[in-house]
């Protein structure tokens, strides 16, 4: 820490840094107003699957940098799962030097194209920013910043592909390629490893591509981050199912001497209530992933989804907002949000709920289903809610909702999206019957270099924390490389 | 040959034996060996509401404490209260499909609630899963100010889980009712199938030596079947549903008296702890020897013969026996 501490302050001692500091006064610094992203129109993108958030200009970006106070402790930093270096990349915005401000990023961040558009930024970086927790003010952008520099440097055509270590010939394969597995293979093939990526479906990106909708995040962009990795030398073996097309010992048997597991929480979880099986009720992860993934809203591809014209989506996490967003665009005339707390409570990012709101989503909060019913063909067509009030807070400091008795109403809805989370994808700890699981069929990983009960598989996302961000599974990931390059110096060394 | 059989909740019972809710019914290998023992059916161990909201509790307690787990913006954290009821629902559903696809005796599921909120859908799942019927141990507590009425509470549970499932639904009981006959009645009035008189409280004691509170007995007395035994003897002809006797059944001598008094079945518990499961052989053995000492070849021959309306006194049951023992009152 101390050296990391020296490091950021050589850096910030550098003359262009100074002199950039010098330029204007913090007072004035201070007296800017953050910039507004620009928003596609809420009823022109409710129709399409266009990205609401369009970016900022250069010259937004630049005022905004202008805020940073380039403070000598970096509070922001330690916000950030895989410690972005986040004064120096917005200070290169400043000097308008976009280029190295890109490479600022990718110096810890694999994918900051993506970052700077899924990451909950107002609870961590910028939750730890100078302005919000000393000036109490309205910090800044950060977000906006990041994805500003990652664009900027895609459209440039000029794409900076981080130096890749001679090969060492030393195989490790990543089970996954969603945001962990990514970062795990972005940092070993730099430390020269022979890097083989196993995906279970047709294309990678994992969560990135079937999780989270074109509108939120344009599977383009996840694309040309793999494509880069790729560059650099990753090798994509789509279609494999690790646990089922092959084992990890048969993996082993073909000399791989590592293993990341990053396969994430595939597994979604129901509420178990009367009528739940009537068609039209899925899960959030079957529901988009068939139109974000499989093209289904489509008339030119061939897997079907089902389109409803009242859906009732369940939950308020951001997969939630993602499920009811899509539903709108694909032409529902009510989509709604059915959650049993307030919007206070709510696990979905403050971004996604505002956007919501805009669409004309409808918020059913301080509700709860508790039972479907289905037209004879065995259809959803309506169900049963009971109405909630909120009671005294649970351990999680989240108050308690408690069922109103009598409250029980009926409201009709023709597709149901149950969002109410998922649990780890346990085809990978099946198939290893002596790997250590937690209670919540989670693989226990050591804090640091995430390695498991099997001192050769690693592993790290939602896979160890059972539903977590995209930054943080890609912090686990860039850990788990650490790992793995220390286990193998290690074992090679004997 | 002996006609033990009984009908309890409209089930065909072979014997009155019934093993009433507990952990050895809480595992499928027990179950068969209380079946080979002689049972004529099971209440599985129940699934307490209150047990799963601790869990829960427990649950999210550790979950805040393990670094990876649930961070959050976790919809699954969020959730976790319900997938925590929903994976102990699970163990128990799978409970009863074991059960069923194991023994041939009934096999009576028991849900123990302090409230209605949520326990109707978990009645209809525990009816999907096969079991015969469902026992309703409501257990208000008596210490809870917040309830003024807990009749009415009872009542609401029981009409709440009737619309939810077709299987016969019995409701077990405590002792505690300010006025037990009409409690009685009318739950019989509900259209439950049955009712088992009583649960066993939860006995504190205190230990003078270290004064503390510790748990007192924890398994009934074998005097304690008289406080049942009084009831059924008092009611069971007027009731509208089964009637089962629980509490300080111990030996056969008990079990001729609940049946005489009128009840369907009885329900052992702590003669099988302290006695094993053989012990339900002896004591239908016992049954028998003393049916056939009296001449009687079926149950139904001689049950309810001492109940309230048969005996010539039936003062005996009330409080006129008290004036009579103690005050000298004729």
């Amino acid at each position: 820490m101390e050296n990391i501490a020296e490091y950021l302050k050589q850096e910030r001692g550098q003359e262009w840094r100074e002199e950039l500091r010098k330029s204007m006064k913090p007072k004035e610094r201070l007296s800017k107003d953050r910039v507004q992203m620009i928003e596609e129109d809420s009823f022109l993108r409710a129709q399409s699957h266009i990205e609401v958030n369009r970016g900022i200009t250069v010259q937004m970006a630049v005022e905004e940098a202008k805020r940073c106070l380039d403070c000598p402790d970096p509070t922001c930093i330690q916000g950030c799962p895989v410690s972005i270096n986040i004064p120096k990349f917005i200070k290169y915005v400043e000097k308008q030097d976009f280029a190295l401000a890109a490479r600022t990023l990718k110096e810890t961040n694999a994918l900051p194209a993506v970052c700077g558009r899924v990451c909950p930024q107002e609870k961590q970086c910028e939750a730890s920013c100078f302005y919000t927790i000393k000036l109490k003010k309205i910090p800044v952008a950060i977000g906006h910043l990041e994805r500003f520099v990652a664009d900027w440097e895609r459209n440039s055509g000029k794409m900076y592909i981080p130096e890749v270590a001679p090969s060492n010939g030393i195989k490790v394969a990543i089970i996954g390629s969603g945001p962990s597995g990514l970062a795990a293979a972005g940092d070993l093939v730099k430390l020269g490893y022979s890097v083989s990526v196993f995906e279970a479906l047709h294309e990678p990106g994992g969560v990135l591509k079937y999780g989270i909708p074109e509108f939120r995040l344009p599977n383009e962009i996840v694309d040309v981050e793999i494509e880069n990795l790729k560059k650099m030398g990753v090798e994509f073996i789509t279609n494999f199912i690790v646990g089922k097309t092959a084992t990890i010992e048969d993996l082993k048997a073909e000399g791989y001497q590592a293993f990341f597991a990053g396969s994430g929480a595939g597994l979604p979880n129901f509420m178990n209530i009367p009528g739940e099986n009537a068609n039209g009720i899925m899960s959030s992860n079957e529901y988009l992933t068939r139109v974000n993934l499989m093209n289904a809203a489509h008339d030119d591809y061939d897997t079907p989804v089902l389109f409803g014209k009242k859906v009732a989506v369940i939950g308020g996490g951001n997969t939630a907002m993602d499920s009811v967003r899509t539903a709108k665009r694909l032409g529902a005339e009510r989509a709604m949000i059915i959650y049993r707390r307030t919007l206070e409570e709510m696990p979905a990012r403050v971004e996604e709920v505002k956007h919501a709101q805009q669409e004309g989503i409808e918020f059913l909060n301080l509700n709860s289903p508790i039972e479907y019913f289905a037209d004879k063909n065995g259809r959803v067509n309506r169900m049963r809610l009971q109405k909630m009030e909120l009671g005294e807070p649970d351990d999680s400091g989240r108050r308690r909702p408690v069922p109103i008795e009598g409250s029980e109403y009926d409201l009709e809805a023709d597709l149901v999206v149950v969002s109410v989370g998922v649990s780890p994808n346990p085809l990978i700890p099946a198939s290893l019957p002596g790997l250590k699981m937690s209670r919540w069929g989670t693989i226990i990983v050591d804090d640091k270099e995430m390695q498991s009960s099997i001192p050769e598989l690693f592993a790290g996302g939602d896979i160890v924390r059972g539903g977590a961000t995209v930054i943080l599974a890609m912090g686990d990931g860039r850990n788990a490389a650490a790992g793995i390059h220390r286990y193998l110096q290690n074992k090679n060394k004997k | 040959m002996m006609d033990l059989t009984s009908k309890y909740l409209g089930l065909n019972l072979k014997n009155p034996i019934v093993i009433g809710s507990c952990s050895l019914t809480s595992n499928v290998s027990e179950i068969k060996k209380l079946e080979k023992h002689g049972a004529g059916a099971v209440v599985l161990k129940s699934i307490f509401e209150e047990e799963i909201l601790m869990d829960a509790e427990n649950q999210l307690q550790e979950a805040k404490e393990n670094s990876f787990i649930y961070d959050k913006y976790s919809e699954t954290l969020d959730y976790i209260d319900i997938h925590v009821k929903e994976a102990n629902l699970n163990a128990y559903i799978q409970l009863i499909k074991g059960a069923k696809k194991e023994v041939l005796i009934p096999v009576i599921a028991s849900i123990n609630c302090v409230s209605s909120a949520e326990w109707t859908s978990f009645a209809k799942r525990i009816e999907e899963a096969g079991a015969d019927a469902l026992e309703l141990n409501i257990s208000l507590n008596p210490t809870d100010m917040e309830i003024r009425d807990f009749e009415t509470t009872i009542k609401e549970i029981i009409q709440k889980v009737l619309k939810t499932v077709n299987i016969p639904v019995a409701v077990k009981i405590n002792n505690s009712f300010t006025h037990m006959a009409r409690t009685i009645l009318d739950l019989s009035e509900t259209g439950i199938a049955g009712l088992v008189l009583f649960n066993r409280a939860y006995t504190p004691d205190i230990d003078i030596n270290t004064m503390e509170a510790v748990q007192g007995r924890s398994f009934s007395s074998p005097e304690n079947f008289v406080e049942s035994m009084r009831w059924i003897a008092l009611l069971s002809d007027q009731v509208n549903c089964s009637m089962a006797a629980s509490s300080g059944i111990h030996t056969s001598e008990a079990i001729i008296k609940q049946i005489l008094a009128g009840a369907d079945v009885v329900q052992l518990v702590s003669v099988l702890y302290e006695k094993g499961a053989e012990q339900i052989n002896i004591l239908l053995n016992e049954l028998e020897k003393w049916m056939t000492e009296k001449g009687f070849s079926s149950l139904k021959q001689f049950k309810g013969k001492a109940s309230s309306k048969n005996v010539g006194n039936p003062a005996v049951f009330e409080r006129i026996q008290f004036m009579k023992h103690y005050a000298g009152i004729n």
